[in-house]
């Protein structure tokens, strides 16, 4: 289930679906509510496919995102993060059996669209991603094995605790 | 020698020296195979003779970088395409590692006018509402990020969608933030130069700074440059070419030296006998430049052949110098049969002057020119230089017996039967590939470079070297809008497979008739902002949001028409400077094709407009040019035979020896043509240069042999000047015979052939027996 929330918006936008990590090191991201779109991200392009509509692709670089994502899952995977080192700032919190990872762009034109990104998970799962922008714009997306069915749309600090919980706590709010 | 004789000798060497100096300022090389070229006749032919090396496709340098790890590379690659960007030799550099390309802020209204989105569905209210949908969904995909900012301003994403337009080519495989090859071992850039394919001058600065630069970015990596395209081979040909006519005017030179120090034991005569040489040399390369702008390559490459002909001269009058009589006397003597070749020769290269062809134009110039200048001075100059003789350089009891020995030899007369029949037997074996139509042939580049080319540039799915549609109109507006006419006809081409895409100056600047049209078709202000609110009524989009949308909509509607002058700065101005011209009063746009894999259909495309739109295949165009020159030059070379023999028998009057001199020239020519044949090699318009100078080689020797008095001093005199002369040619043309560049192999393999062949027959068909002696 991810949540937007932007300035743009009067209200956020929630979509719902699934996210596959596949062996060969593709990463599919469905959405199946409420609309059907489905994100292939295969090495560095990005492909995305919406009913009736021509695919789009575009390169990795364009989607921090998907590279942060896909880049925690072959940490998780491979046991180490160097490869994520290399664009952010690393921390990660730990309070066993669960995780916290944030990471923060190093690059400054990235951080121009990204303030800060965190991973909340317990053991070896992520259970939580939020994205965060430097003009308070954000996207939490919770992984959840069956998506709870809520009908109306939570407020912002609701999804927040939500997220947040699913991880380690974070040592102070800051930025 | 005389005073007289050593102040003339120092003058004339200075004048030499003068003339070196003043050619050197003022001749321009030039590589363009252009100059040898006919006169086009046919449209296409014109439009070819146009385009080629100026079209945009051209104009591209692919570049890989291999030889470390791929992330390393595409570090590389991005910083190398950084330091590129900043050369104003370069118009646009693409490593796939460049944000997607922003157009001007001043433009960017422009885009409700350039863009064809609303063309057959204008924009309302229902088309709104869906691309708010459209948006909502946007933002809650991974594209968010960089679609986010344009929202307020183009819900509609016009933008994006005309960068997509621009940039119809696939994108290679994309890792690191840069394009690799499909195995991620080369980084892929793709760079435009200003200069164009067929300037090696300009494409070698490119290169030079291409190098520069990658060294520069390499840092300590092993990694490596792999330049490819059209400009880098004409590069590559204009470098290697000049190297190899070095090495071989070198070695031509060191062996001329020890040639005639061997034959005349003088130095003072090695020095003398390269003064006419010179002199005819200059003469005809000063005139060529004073007479045109710029030189060919190979026009100068001739030039050697003038070697191999001019320096017979001197030779001649050295070898018959007697130790007591006059040099000038002996120039007398020795007059008729040299006038005589040299004016048949000169005659013979006249039809090149008439041919129509620059190319040729200029090496009958310097041929004809250098002839005459050193003939003349072997005539009147060099004589009165020459010290006199001390001994007669013939007098050689070798060359005795090899006088005695040829003269035991048979008089083979069965050879005027025989080797025309070996030839038929040759032709009739071998009927297939008589001429080389074939311009690629002609080129010195190895074969696995350009293997490499085409494997690079399938890759970077560059636009097709071939096949090019040609729009032509009276205004820049009619062309554009001829342009525009073609649209829907090209779609339905990339549909149906035909082509993979294709790209137009139409796409950036559309004619002003269609902007006014799409500009009237826009929304007022009001109607829209009031579209606008209904449409996203429904949308989680904030009231409001797009008040920047619809000040960008009302601007577009009252903005005077996109002109050319506008997009000047822009990258886009190059793209256009190429694919949109004006030449001698009409309008040209060039149309160009990716992936074209039915050029049928694409001509078929053409016919249907026939008039303003032409398919240009370049490759048959540039055949068939070669075919009409080529019958062309013929009609030439019929016509200069025909004075030749005029010129001969004028000068000879007997039947007789008319033909015991024509003899030896005629079945030469079935000889080199039947050996060519023998071993596969087409004919092309060098060869057929070469062998009217292999026919003049052997009128000279035939001339010689049979001018020559039946005394046996004067045959053996002859037999050493003869002997001399064509073993010196020989050793030019043989070692051009070696080069790897294919113009200038053929005219050393013709040549040699013909010295070789010429001088057999003269000696066993012209030469006249001797009074029997004992």
């Amino acid at each position: 289930m991810e949540y937007r929330f932007s300035h743009l918006l009067k209200k956020p936008l929630r979509s719902s679906g699934t996210l596959e990590y596949r062996a060969d090191g593709v990463l599919i991201r469905s959405v199946t509510s409420p609309y059907h779109e489905v994100t292939e991200v295969t090495g560095d392009e990005v492909r995305i496919t919406r009913a009736n509509k021509p695919a789009r692709s575009f390169s990795l670089e364009r989607a921090p995102q998907l590279r942060v994502l896909l880049g925690s899952f072959r940490a998780l995977l491979d046991g180490h993060l160097t490869p994520l080192t290399r664009d952010f700032d690393v921390q990660l919190i730990e309070q066993a059996p669960r995780w916290t990872l944030t990471l923060e762009p190093k690059d400054a034109r990235l951080a121009k669209q990204l303030a800060r990104i965190s991973v909340f998970g317990a053991e070896q799962r992520p259970q939580c991603l939020e994205a965060l922008e430097p003009d308070g714009d954000g996207a939490l997306t919770l992984l959840k094995d069956a998506p709870a069915k809520e009908d109306k749309l939570p407020a912002r600090a609701e999804v927040e605790q939500a997220c947040h919980a699913s991880g380690a706590p974070l040592a102070d709010a800051h930025h | 020698m005389s005073r007289r004789g050593w102040i003339l000798l120092v003058t004339w060497i200075l004048l030499l020296a003068l003339g070196v100096f003043w050619v050197q300022s003022n001749l321009h090389v030039s590589a363009d195979l252009r100059l040898f070229m006919p006169p086009p006749r046919t449209e296409q032919q014109r439009l070819l003779i146009q385009n080629i090396g100026e079209s945009p496709a051209s104009r591209l340098l692919v570049l890989a970088i291999e030889g470390d790890q791929p992330t390393r590379l595409a570090a590389i690659s991005n910083q190398f395409s950084a330091a590129l960007a900043k050369h104003a030799e370069f118009g646009f550099v693409a490593n796939g590692g460049q944000a997607q390309p922003s157009i001007p802020e001043h433009l960017l209204p422009y885009r409700y006018l350039i863009t064809d989105s609303f063309d057959q569905q204008p924009l309302d209210e229902a088309r709104l509402e869906s691309e708010l949908a459209d948006r909502e969904a946007d933002m809650a995909s991974p594209a968010a990020g960089f679609l986010e900012e344009w929202l307020p301003r183009d819900p509609t994403l016009e933008v994006l969608h005309l960068v997509a337009r621009w940039q119809p080519r696939a994108e290679p495989h994309h890792t690191d933030g840069a394009w690799f090859s499909a195995d991620s071992k080369r980084a892929l850039l793709l760079v435009e130069t200003r200069a164009a394919a067929f300037d090696p001058d300009g494409q070698g600065t490119a290169i030079g700074i291409l190098r520069e630069e990658f060294a520069r970015a390499r840092g300590a990596s092993p990694a490596t440059l792999t330049v490819s395209g059209t400009g880098y081979f004409s590069s590559y040909i204009r470098d290697h070419t000049q190297n190899e006519a070095t090495w071989i005017g070198t070695a031509d030179t060191i062996g001329m030296i020890v040639m005639v120090w061997f034959a005349y034991r003088r130095f003072l005569f090695t020095v003398l006998g390269a003064l006419p040489l010179a002199t005819g040399g200059l003469a005809g390369l000063a005139l060529v430049s004073a007479l045109f702008d710029s030189v060919h390559g190979v026009t100068l490459a001739f030039g050697f052949t003038l070697i191999g002909v001019a320096q017979d001269y001197p030779m001649h009058l050295f070898s018959h110098l007697e130790p007591h009589e006059p040099p000038l006397h002996t120039a007398r003597r020795v007059w008729p049969p040299l006038a005589t070749g040299l004016a048949s020769t000169s005659i013979a290269y006249l039809a090149f002057l008439v041919s129509g062809v620059i190319g040729l134009a200029q090496v009958a110039c310097l041929t004809i020119t250098g002839l005459l200048a050193a003939g003349l001075t072997t005539r009147y100059l060099l004589p009165r230089v020459v010290p006199p003789m001390k001994f007669d350089p013939s007098k050689s009891s070798r060359l005795q017996r090899l006088n005695q020995s040829i003269e035991r030899l048979p008089r083979p007369f069965a050879l005027f039967a025989i080797i025309p029949v070996v030839a038929a037997v040759v032709f009739f074996l071998r009927p297939e590939g008589f001429w080389q139509n074939n311009l690629s042939k002609l080129t010195p580049v190895p074969p696995d470079m350009l293997r490499t080319d085409v494997e690079l540039r399938r890759e970077l799915a560059t636009p097709d070297l071939r096949y090019l549609l040609v729009a032509s109109g009276a205004s820049q507006d009619a062309v554009l809008a001829a342009l525009e006419g073609m649209d829907a006809e090209l779609a339905r081409s990339v549909k149906e497979g035909a082509i993979g895409s294709f790209e137009h100056a139409a796409q950036y600047l559309p004619s002003a008739a269609l902007q006014r049209q799409r500009q009237a078709a826009l929304p007022d202000a009001a109607r829209l902002r009031d579209m606008v609110t209904r449409a996203a009524a429904q949308s989680p989009f904030e009231d409001g949001l797009f008040e920047p949308f619809i000040k960008d909509v009302e601007r577009a509607r009252t903005l005077p028409p996109l002109t050319r002058a506008d997009l000047a700065d822009t990258p886009l101005a190059l793209r256009l400077g190429s694919e949109l011209f004006e030449r001698e009063g009409r309008w040209y746009a060039l149309i160009s094709l990716y992936d074209v894999h039915d050029p049928r259909a694409v001509a078929a495309l053409a016919q249907g407009h026939s008039g303003e739109v032409t398919f240009l295949d370049l490759k048959a165009a540039s055949e068939e040019l070669v075919a009409a020159q080529r019958s062309h030059i013929i009609l030439c070379l019929e016509i200069a035979a025909v004075l030749l023999v005029s010129v001969i028998a004028l000068a000879l009057r007997k039947l007789s020896r008319v033909l015991r001199v024509l003899a030896p020239m005629l079945l030469t020519t079935l000889v080199i043509l039947a050996v060519l044949r023998a071993c596969d090699v087409s004919l092309s318009l060098f060869h057929l240069i070469s062998l009217v100078l292999a026919a003049g080689l052997g009128l000279d020797y035939a001339l010689f042999f049979e001018h020559a008095s039946p005394e046996a001093a004067e045959q053996q005199r002859t037999l050493h000047a003869l002997l001399v002369c064509s073993a010196t040619t020989l050793w030019v043309f043989a070692l051009l015979a070696l080069s790897t560049v294919p113009i200038l192999q053929a005219i050393g393999v013709t040549v040699s052939l013909g010295v070789v062949s010429n001088f057999v027959l003269a000696l066993l068909l012209t030469r006249e027996r001797t009074a029997a002696h004992g």
